[in-house]
């Protein structure tokens, strides 16, 4: 039987913006070194130059870390009491260089139920799209996120 | 890194071992600037949240796939990693990573290949699992 879901449904169409994120060589060296990032491209320009880039580049899923600092408001679904954050996907869609100014835009995509032989559990998708300083779409992030029984 | 040609479906990415210390996670966590006490780097605060200890972050589990990715098919060769956290994932134990080739095709000039991508512990548990296409050259 379906579900009715009760939340915030005005949210739908509405576009939250974030940023400008700079991105600075320390941020790419510490997400780096926290995952043991060893690619050349990602580590130095040199590195990026040899592999064919203008300069250093972050790893693909930095935005995926930028998506959290974008503030988003609560969707108010009436269901369940813990919430866990169940996927996420990111298409990458340009490179992202040290130095990059980017922009976060992001809306609600979809809430729906699905039930499953834990029960049943309310997902909520966020979907972001991050653009450069010179307007160019550089990575679309989806972050789903899981209400429980 | 390699190239299209060489590619046939059902062929392994990995699998690499990788472990998240706990430094690695109080890194990643102030990169993306997590608020504390959260149960990423606090045992009480995960304790609290029915965890059996501090986890790694969802984001940092998709970090470490993807780079099992593009140290196969280059920096910028992901084209979509779509993942699902299936289970909390543990700091300071090996963690395998490997993906299966379940399609190669030729879309709109680019060479794509597309796989089961898998994050498993020493006891087989399924913590991350999805899929991903990567863009590979073509010799």
């Amino acid at each position: 039987m379906a579900i009715e879901l009760e939340y915030d449904r005005s949210l739908y169409g509405v576009e939250h913006k974030a940023g400008p994120f700079e991105i600075t060589n320390e941020i790419i060296d510490r997400a780096n070194s926290s995952t043991g990032e060893t690619g050349p491209a990602f580590r130095s320009d040199e590195g990026a130059k040899e592999a064919g880039y203008r300069g250093r580049i972050a790893p693909p899923t930095l935005c995926c870390i930028l998506v959290r600092q974008v503030s988003l408001p609560d969707v108010k679904v009436k269901f369940g009491r813990t919430q866990m954050h169940a996927g996420q996907r990111v298409e990458p869609k340009a490179p992202v260089y040290a130095g990059d100014q980017l922009t976060a835009s992001s809306h609600l995509k979809d809430v729906y139920a699905k039930t499953g032989r834990s029960g049943t559990m309310v997902f909520v998708v966020w979907e972001t799209t991050f653009s450069n300083q010179d307007g160019l779409v550089v990575a679309e992030v989806q972050e789903s996120f899981a209400k429980r029984e | 890194m390699h190239y299209f040609d060489e590619i046939e479906l059902g062929d392994e990415i990995g699998p690499v071992e990788k472990i998240a210390t706990d430094e690695g996670v109080a890194n990643f966590c102030d990169v993306w600037g997590a608020p504390t006490p959260n149960r990423f780097t606090d045992a009480e605060t995960a304790a609290k949240s029915g965890m059996p200890g501090t986890i790694v972050p969802g984001i940092m589990t998709m970090a470490m796939m993807a780079q099992l990715l593009t140290d196969w098919g280059g920096p910028d060769s992901i084209k979509d990693l779509d993942l699902v956290f299936r289970q909390p994932v543990p700091h300071n134990r090996p963690l395998t990573l490997a993906a299966t080739i379940t399609d190669v095709r030729e879309e709109e000039g680019e060479h794509l290949v597309e796989c089961d991508i898998l994050m498993t512990g020493t006891e087989g548990e399924r913590y991350v699992g999805g899929k991903a296409i990567v863009a590979l050259k073509q010799r």
